[in-house]
């Protein structure tokens, strides 16, 4: 039996459209092959938020210490996979693994030396990834327990441990849910994504010493080969303008509410509507000018970790919170509580 | 346990693969079913692929970038008309799913 995927009904046309008639066999073939293996798949670990898992490595060490381990999934799906590099061993001859060790390892400095933040937890906890996850694989994630990175399809997308950003963000994830535990859906959820995406620019913005006027505001630049017309997943200065590309079709993140995306798909369109919250912190941290993680960086940081940030928070809720604590932080009159306020409004969101 | 709604021959089924850090919107590459377009062996079919999936179903299962298939089924026969959305966490979508989504067929 076939059935069709045709035009009428709710299949949005555009998508249809450019899949269909301007995708290659061998394009749509690789994109899905990341799938051919999901009969024999064993569950993940499910989301054990919170909850140490098994490590190869000691147990805490001095406080602002990384404990990592780089497990080699080995084409499987099967978690974490075989323990290649523990914390304090010399790099391997595959770059993935080191790749993956050393943005963790970046990433865990980062959230210690800027906020004294030890790891996911605040706590030590270990720092698992798993590589060569699957075959082709075209995602990276975190999954409650470790992070797990594919080696992306060869032909759209890179390995995903090519781009710092793209590691600190799933490691952003779980700190997000040993804090406000957003709820990964509509507005909490694209604050969920935005809050890993900032911090994610951030952390490559502070290992390549750029000033906020200096970065490109990318997301994932180093994911897309040369075989697509586009800069990167997400840009945080100008949503909507990441990629335009005859298969991918057009980057459609708003960057303003007037733009805000209604959708059934994507969890509500975490992906999507992060686009406007991400725009709001790069104005921000555009006006306040310098180390964008020193200021608005710190801001948001608070904001994530303000009790009163609840898990169904929405846009206006989160713009009023960090306005609060651009306050507490800088004054009342600071220029830098200005540069928030200013932000959300010029993104369309009025705080709460 | 959620049980499937009766689905008759002016069934629509929709699938897509959401979800992802990567999360393009042209690759959740939506598929759409009608079963009035189907005959009533291949509406069983599909229908016991979709049964096979509802002890699967997970709410919010593309946190942290998880990728997930999403079924939308919707209905209508001379009562009522109604609307079901599924969310089958990748690690779990029964081969038959994916097969389904992948090339429209079970075969």
């Amino acid at each position: 039996m076939g059935y069709s995927s045709g035009r009428r009904g709710f299949i949005p046309p555009y998508i249809l459209g450019r899949i269909i008639e301007h995708g290659s066999a061998q394009q749509r073939e690789r994109a899905l092959g990341t799938l051919s293996q999901l009969r024999d798949l064993l569950p993940n670990p499910g989301p054990a938020n919170r909850q140490r898992t098994h490590s190869a490595i000691a147990e805490r060490g001095r406080a602002g210490e990384p404990r990592r381990s780089i497990h080699d999934a080995g084409g499987k799906t099967l978690l974490p996979g075989a323990l290649v590099r523990i914390e304090g061993q010399p790099p391997t001859a595959d770059a993935a693994v080191d790749e993956a060790y050393e943005a963790l390892g970046i990433t865990h400095r980062f959230f210690w030396e800027q906020f004294a933040r030890d790891s996911i937890d605040g706590h030590g906890f270990a720092l698992i990834g798993s590589v060569h996850y699957g075959t082709g694989y075209e995602n990276a994630f975190w999954n409650g327990a470790q992070m797990v990175f594919g080696d992306g399809d060869g032909e759209i997308f890179n390995r995903f441990t090519l781009s710092l950003d793209v590691v600190a963000h799933e490691l952003t994830h779980g700190i997000i849910e040993s804090e406000a535990g957003l709820i990964y859906q509509d507005q909490s959820g694209a604050l969920n994504e935005s809050i890993s995406d900032v911090f994610g620019v951030l952390v490559r913005q502070f290992k390549q010493d750029q000033t906020a006027d200096q970065a490109d505001w990318l997301i994932g630049a180093e994911l897309l080969t040369d075989r697509v017309r586009g800069d990167a997943l997400r840009s945080m200065a100008n949503p909507g303008s990441a990629y335009d590309d005859p298969l991918l079709g057009r980057d459609p993140q708003p960057g303003h509410m007037r733009d805000f995306i209604v959708t059934r798909d994507d969890n509500g369109g975490v992906h999507l509507n992060s686009g406007i919250p991400n725009r709001a912190f790069h104005l921000a941290a555009m006006r306040i000018g310098g180390y964008a993680w020193e200021k608005a960086g710190r801001i948001w940081y608070d904001t994530l970790c303000d009790a009163r940030l609840a898990n169904d928070a929405d846009f206006a809720v989160f713009a009023g919170l960090t306005t609060d604590n651009a306050m507490a932080r800088f004054g009342a009159a600071s220029d830098e509580a200005q540069a928030v306020r200013q932000a959300w409004a010029d993104v369309g969101i009025v705080p709460n | 346990m959620k049980q499937l709604p009766a689905l008759g021959k002016n069934s629509t089924v929709r699938l897509s693969r959401q979800g992802g850090v990567a999360a393009i919107p042209a690759l959740s590459r939506p598929r759409e079913i009608e079963f009035a377009s189907c005959d009533e062996r291949e509406r069983e079919q599909v229908c016991s692929v979709l049964e096979g999936c509802v002890p699967f179903a997970a709410e919010n299962a593309g946190q942290g970038d998880r990728r997930y298939f999403q079924i939308e089924l919707r209905y209508r026969d001379d009562q009522q008309a109604g609307e079901w959305v599924l969310q089958i966490p990748e690690e779990h979508a029964p081969g038959d799913l994916v097969r389904l989504w992948k090339n429209g067929t079970l075969r």
